[in-house]
């Protein structure tokens, strides 16, 4: 194998890719490692802070994502193509959870605001609570412009790629989500540095 | 003059995503718009709070789940392809009827056949002798359930399908007990004697525990051998196997072989053709008592002297079961034979960095796998030696 760079997470290249696509199980468990934890992050606040829903998700796209894998033909960065399944997964398992529980309740907000991590700077702790709650509370359309932007780094053209729309749409969802954040958490304003 | 505000921009002017030119008109519009400046440090106050959104770590059950889901996902997909055309043959519609009967009668014998399923069991036939299930002794054919021993003697063999992913060979003097067998899972105890395996599995559903430590198959064929003391010992044919012991693991590849103790677990697995030195002095550093008088700083300079670049393998595992010196000194006789890849460093390595250990590993395999038999390995050194080294003029050097 080719020398790599050393990253917090492993290296994922066409060659790992390729390694999947051919059913390489060790290979399977590099791309995990490189992409669970924003995976997690990103099904946990598709739903409102359950983390069981959100691990259930993440189970179904780490599979979907073994077994389709080989559909991924290089066209876009393996990237997008991930995060489109992402987005389309906790999109249908939402729409099959709406039938369950009724528009709007957020079951979830109120667990993100129990969970208190342990960190030293309780003020910071409380504040990132906060705006998980906030997040929890936008609408999806909103919300996953935000997630791929603020936990996966991805451009405006990438986020339009994954969502399947413009990046003056991303532009203009990005621009709502931020106002609406804004709103919600104004009383702690004096908290975020300048 | 502002007609045209620019408040849809606002946030891709925040990130950074607009041309040059658009960012200048963007910035020059808020110095003279009242109304956008506004609009403005509205979006950046929920750019602040966005940034402060933290990525979440994913539970450490969940890749356990994956690949228990990916398991059962593929041994459900080769039994299907098994029956997949007697069953289409049965949603022909002029078998509309024979199917409904049939559900009717399936329905009426669901019970029995639940029943039925719920004692899974391994077909076992006899290859030599008279082997026995817990009491009996089998004829040609046999079933072993779960908790049920199989054993041999003196002159006896069987042979076990392992569900539909491999099959395992007893040898005589051996006794075995089947654990566990499910789509997730399939688990053999082997209390002693020995047995030979051939699994077509994915990686980790074939395990078979013995007295010192858990042999995981990662798709492979092996023989395992388990001795009156509880050690055992594993010697790799093709594939990776893994031994574990609670947090002590090794990884055998092709061609390898490792030893367990009963107490200690796995020890550190080593290419069977080291040198006879070098597997002593491994075997006396893995399971000798550590003493005052050095025996194991002994052993380990002899494995460190007699190490070839393959025998990484075993140098590799030894890191992390020394300490300080030692551990720099493993460290050093490794970046002689198989210097490490891009981005590990010594430091790194020093102290156990797992990631940088891992790609290590990674550009270590390809020496390991340089399993070409002995043979073969003669001619080709041969033939370089005498002909392709000196057109080059190479020969000699390294």
């Amino acid at each position: 194998m080719e020398p790599r760079a050393v990253m917090a997470e492993p290296i994922i290249d066409e060659r790992v890719i390729e390694a999947c696509r051919q059913g390489d199980r060790e290979a399977f468990g590099l791309l995990f490692e490189a992409y669970k934890d924003r995976v997690f992050s990103i099904a946990v606040y598709s739903f409102n802070g359950d983390e069981a829903a959100a691990g259930d998700v993440a189970q179904q796209i780490f599979l979907k994502l073994m077994t389709t894998i080989g559909q991924f033909r290089g066209d876009s960065a393996f990237t997008t193509w991930l995060y489109r399944l992402v987005v389309n997964a906790c999109i249908d398992e939402r729409r099959r959870r709406r039938r369950f529980l009724p528009f709007g309740e957020s079951v979830a907000a109120s667990r993100i605001e129990d969970r208190r991590p342990q960190e030293k700077n309780y003020a910071r702790a409380e504040m990132a609570d906060a705006v998980k709650a906030a997040i929890g509370e936008l609408r999806p359309k909103l919300r996953l412009p935000i997630l791929l932007k603020y936990i996966e780094g991805l451009s405006y053209e990438e986020i339009a790629i994954v969502l399947g729309c413009s990046t003056g749409t991303v532009g203009s969802r990005l621009n709502r989500g931020h106002k609406a954040l804004a709103g919600r958490l104004a009383h702690l304003r004096g908290q975020v540095s300048e | 003059m502002f007609s045209n505000h620019i408040g849809k921009d606002l946030s891709a002017y925040c990130h950074g995503e607009l041309s040059p030119a658009a960012s200048q008109g963007v910035a020059e519009h808020l110095i003279g718009c009242q109304r956008c400046r506004v609009e403005f440090e509205q979006i950046k106050l929920g750019v602040k709070f966005a940034e402060q959104l933290p990525q979440l770590s994913a539970p450490n059950s969940l890749w356990n789940e994956v690949q228990g889901l990916i398991n059962s996902r593929e041994v459900s997909a080769r039994a299907v392809s098994i029956e997949k055309s007697s069953w289409a043959s049965l949603f022909q519609p002029q078998f509309a009827a024979i199917a409904a009967t049939l559900l009717l009668a399936a329905g009426l014998g669901g019970y029995w056949f639940y029943a039925r399923e719920s004692r899974p069991f391994w077909q076992v036939a006899r290859l030599n002798g008279a082997p026995r299930i817990g009491a009996t002794v089998m004829n040609e054919k046999g079933r072993l359930a779960i908790g049920e021993w199989l054993e041999t003697d003196g002159a006896s063999r069987a042979k076990i399908d392992v569900g539909t992913i491999g099959q395992v060979e007893i040898d005589p003097n051996t006794r075995v007990r089947l654990l566990q067998t499910g789509a997730t899972e399939h688990r053999l105890e082997l209390a002693q004697g020995k047995m030979s395996a051939h699994i077509w599995a994915p990686p980790r559903l074939f395990f078979v525990d013995t007295p010192s430590a858990v042999a995981a198959d990662l798709g492979c064929a092996y023989t395992l051998e388990v001795n009156k003391e509880g050690g055992s010992l594993l010697r790799v044919t093709s594939g990776w196997v893994a031994l574990q012991l609670k947090n002590r693991e090794s990884m055998v590849p092709a061609g390898a072989a490792c030893e367990t103790r009963s107490g200690i677990g796995p020890g550190t697995p080593y290419f069977e053709d080291a040198s006879e030195p070098a597997r002593l002095a491994l075997a006396e550093f893995d399971f000798k008592p550590d003493d005052a008088s050095g025996s194991k700083t002994r052993a380990l300079e002899v494995v460190l002297r007699e190490a070839r670049p393959r025998d990484t393998l075993t140098l590799w595992h030894m890191l992390s079961r020394v300490e300080g010196k030692d551990r720099a000194r493993v460290c050093d006789r490794m970046i002689e034979l198989a210097p490490p890849p891009y981005g590990v460093t010594r430091d790194g390595v020093l102290q156990l960095n797992e990631q940088m250990l891992q790609l290590w590993k990674d550009s270590l395999e390809t020496v390991w796998r340089d399993n070409l038999p002995s043979p073969t390995k003669k001619t080709l050194t041969r033939i370089w030696t005498s002909g392709l080294g000196r057109i080059r003029g190479l020969q000699g050097k390294r």
